[in-house]
């Protein structure tokens, strides 16, 4: 098996193909949902015609901003918890030095890019943050009531990229190779499940989000 | 394990309606209010990321001492989740269940939609469970009660046009007695407002429609109240989810407004 994974064909697999395959199912699928929930909206004849750029500028702004919401500054401990991994999950792949050193050899394009040190601590607090959402999973029972497999699955879908990334540049638990290969399928999974699955809420949010400021605005009231 | 344990209670309105249920009426009735929806429902089945932050805005969930199945996501999982996922194929014990869970331990107040990090209106998706078991006909028989009074006099406690033009002039009297040129006028066209109560003032409370009169006098408000239907403004038509009969009632009481030619219409609750 491990002379299989060492063969440079998997390797230029992964690095090449599987990746064109990932981001274009990620970004060719997020468009497609977007567009086919705005065709189905405005079938519906009850969402456009409420919409207001305003009222949904507000409301999103009023709940990306940490401790905006009446319920962000309920509960400070996921408030927290929610914040820190949205924010390094996003933020580790797209400024990671290693990962604009492939751009740059596929594509030639690059970006800014954040020291070694800080993208470490940032991959493990994402790290950490998976971990407090599966023991909340588990845990908390108003939680526990409404979990499915998908749920579990979902959540492992976004830790394995990060654990296998990290493990993968310091060399440890496994060859240097084989880590990283595990590294790139873990992400093109990640990345061709986020269309399909609830991991959608990635573009999903901004709509609904949008739709219920726009509900609360034009009748006078704020978003809580 | 949690589960859904709840304490039986007996009401004909749900327990008769339910014995006369088919599978065949459920899932088609189910699936032809789903195929009514749009991108509202799909957003808010394929977004929601199982959470549970909408639990502590239920009051039904915090004064149940935090019991899950009261969660307003729980909720939802024991209803419209199973249905959907059933492609409407239930039971009638199941819609019997799904009728208590959304007449009975929600009551629409929508703290839950303000909570949801996304926005997902959860009552909005009550209110399709609803509109499932009103036309299933299994809804909690003081309520369907109310939405029959609606439907065949146009206010929810079942008031008489003489009724409700004898209290209002009885009252009128009793104001009098304390300021002689009170009035409560009825169908004066052209004036400021149209003021109209919720039934149960008339019916059970009339010294409220007295103590407005009181206030518009000390206020001096040009006011009108209509004498036919449409002086009431409640609709739990609405609440049940009989929307054909929340539109009739909703259309009269925006024609009377238009019939006595009013600035604005001023509603008491």
């Amino acid at each position: 098996m491990f002379d299989f994974i060492k063969d440079p064909s998997l390797y230029n697999f992964v690095r090449g193909p599987l990746a064109w395959i990932a981001f274009f199912v990620f970004i060719g699928g997020s468009i497609y949902k977007i567009r086919e929930l705005i065709l189905l909206a405005k079938k519906e004849k009850t969402v456009i015609p409420f919409l207001d750029l305003k009222f949904s500028l507000r409301s999103i702004l009023h709940w990306v901003v940490p401790f905006g919401s009446v319920n962000w500054r309920k509960r400070w401990v996921m408030t927290t918890m929610t914040f820190l991994f949205h924010i390094c999950l996003v933020f580790t792949p797209i400024f990671l030095l290693s990962h604009n050193v492939l751009w740059h050899e596929s594509w030639g394009i690059t970006l800014w890019t954040i020291p070694e040190g800080l993208a470490d601590i940032m991959t493990i607090i994402v790290i950490i943050t998976c971990m407090f959402f599966f023991l909340r999973r588990i845990l908390a029972p108003e939680v526990r009531f409404v979990t499915f497999t998908s749920d579990y699955l979902i959540l492992a879908i976004a830790f394995v990229p990060f654990l296998t990334g990290f493990l993968a540049y310091h060399q440890l638990l496994l060859p240097y190779k084989i880590m990283v290969i595990l590294h790139m399928i873990s992400g093109a999974a990640m990345l061709i499940a986020i269309p399909f699955t609830r991991l959608g809420h990635m573009f999903y949010f901004f709509l609904t989000r949008a739709y219920l400021g726009s509900e609360t605005g034009f009748r006078r009231a704020t978003d809580w | 394990m949690i589960t859904y344990v709840r304490k039986p209670i007996p009401d004909i309105g749900i327990d008769e309606s339910a014995k006369r249920l088919t599978p065949e009426k459920i899932e088609k009735t189910i699936n032809a209010v789903l195929k009514g929806t749009g991108a509202r429902l799909k957003a808010y089945l394929e977004t929601c990321i199982h959470c549970a932050l909408c639990s502590e805005a239920c009051h039904y969930y915090l004064s149940h001492d935090k019991d899950p199945s009261y969660s307003p996501v729980a909720k939802v999982k024991m209803t419209l989740w199973e249905m959907v996922e059933k492609k409407g194929k239930v039971s009638a014990d199941f819609i019997r269940q799904c009728s208590r869970i959304a007449y009975t331990e929600c009551n629409r107040c929508r703290r839950c939609s303000l909570y949801c990090p996304y926005g997902i209106d959860i009552w909005y998706l009550m209110a399709l469970v609803r509109r499932i078991c009103l036309l299933l006909k299994v809804v909690p028989q003081y309520e369907m009660d109310t939405n029959y009074s609606h439907a065949a006099t146009l206010n929810m406690m079942w008031l008489k046009q003489d009724d409700w033009i004898d209290t209002v002039q009885w009252q009128e009297e009793e104001v009098r007695m304390e300021y002689p040129t009170a009035r409560i006028p009825f169908d004066k066209e052209g004036a400021e407002i149209m003021y109209t109560p919720i039934a149960p003032e008339p019916k059970f409370k009339p010294q409220l429609l007295a103590a407005t009169a009181k206030i518009f006098h000390a206020a001096g408000v040009d006011w009108t109240m209509p004498s036919s239907d449409g002086w009431d403004n409640s609709d739990i038509s609405m609440h049940v989810a009989d929307f054909e009969t929340m539109a009739r009632v909703e259309r009269k009481h925006f024609e009377a407004a238009v019939r006595l030619k009013v600035k604005r219409i001023v509603m008491c609750e």
